[in-house]
């Protein structure tokens, strides 16, 4: 008999991947992501939002990551661009980025001995996302309702994250879906 | 190792997750051309590398990326001051 993984590892296909840049205080750009993506951009620094299928995770002062599930992911830039007006950046990053969701009852250990950033909830509960330090590659951590997190990181770091993770949870038991 | 307070991120981040991005307060000369040569050197090399505070420009490469301005004594490390691009340090900065 084996003991259920401590760590799970699953990927979340099918999702496109947009940069936005732009005045979060200006009410154009706000409206344009609301009805384009259906979700608000997040003010507070480190948070994230989720409304259906899309997330809105807060990158910088003026940048965040749109991420939207299914076929028609690909038009979410276009769309955009047409619905916006002024100054402001949209950009479809879709083919660099990979998105990772880590559950288990171990996952938050995994984090907390792969990078400096405190991943304890205390500190970082449901709602909360970081830009950091991934052993020695940069990923974007989301804390999750349900316990697990969704990670984000640059596919040409992909094979050294997926290493570095199997190794990082080796010790729990780990199972890559 | 030390820890950054980044004002944008609004939180204390590891020092492996900025970069140092040098010396704060030197404006890029508005017309190059006209400058002699010893002018231009002295834009581009001339630091004052103090023994005590220094301002200075951080980067934080891993988070946010944005730049911000901070104050740090480099006999002890101590960061005494954040504040944002564009802007002088609180009094102390006068050293
Ligand atoms: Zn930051």
């Amino acid at each position: 008999m084996s003991e259920p993984p401590g760590v799970v590892c699953r990927e979340c296909p099918d999702r496109a991947f947009v940069n936005v840049r732009g005045d979060v205080g200006d009410p154009r750009l706000r409206d344009a992501v609301a009805q384009v993506a259906g979700v608000d951009l997040p003010r507070e620094p480190g948070t994230w939002n989720q409304a259906d299928r899309s997330r809105a995770y807060w990158l910088g002062p003026d940048e965040w990551l749109l991420v939207v599930e299914g076929d028609d992911g690909l038009e979410v830039e276009g769309r955009l661009r047409s619905a916006l007006d002024g100054h402001f950046s949209v950009v479809d990053v879709t083919g660099t980025q990979v998105h990772k969701e880590l559950s288990g009852p171990d996952v938050g250990k995994v984090l907390q001995k792969s990078s400096p950033y405190d991943f304890h909830p205390r500190h970082f509960p449901p709602g909360r996302c970081a830009q950091t330090v991934f052993a020695k590659a940069t990923a974007l951590v989301a804390a999750r309702e349900d316990g697990a997190f969704d990670i984000v990181f640059r596919r040409s770091y992909a094979d050294y994250f997926m290493r570095w993770l199997a190794d990082a949870a080796a010790e729990y038991g780990y199972r890559l879906d | 190792m030390f820890r950054i307070h980044c004002p944008h991120c609004r939180e204390a981040r590891s020092e492996e997750e900025f970069s140092y991005a040098g010396e704060a307060h030197i404006p890029r000369p508005v017309d190059p051309s006209s400058l002699s040569d010893s002018e231009w050197g002295e834009y581009l090399h001339t630091r004052t590398n103090p023994r005590g505070p220094h301002r200075e420009m951080w980067v934080h490469t891993a988070g946010c990326r944005r730049y911000f301005n901070v104050l740090r004594d480099t006999v002890s490390y101590k960061i005494l001051a954040v504040y944002p691009v564009g802007e002088m340090p609180p009094e102390q900065g006068e050293a």
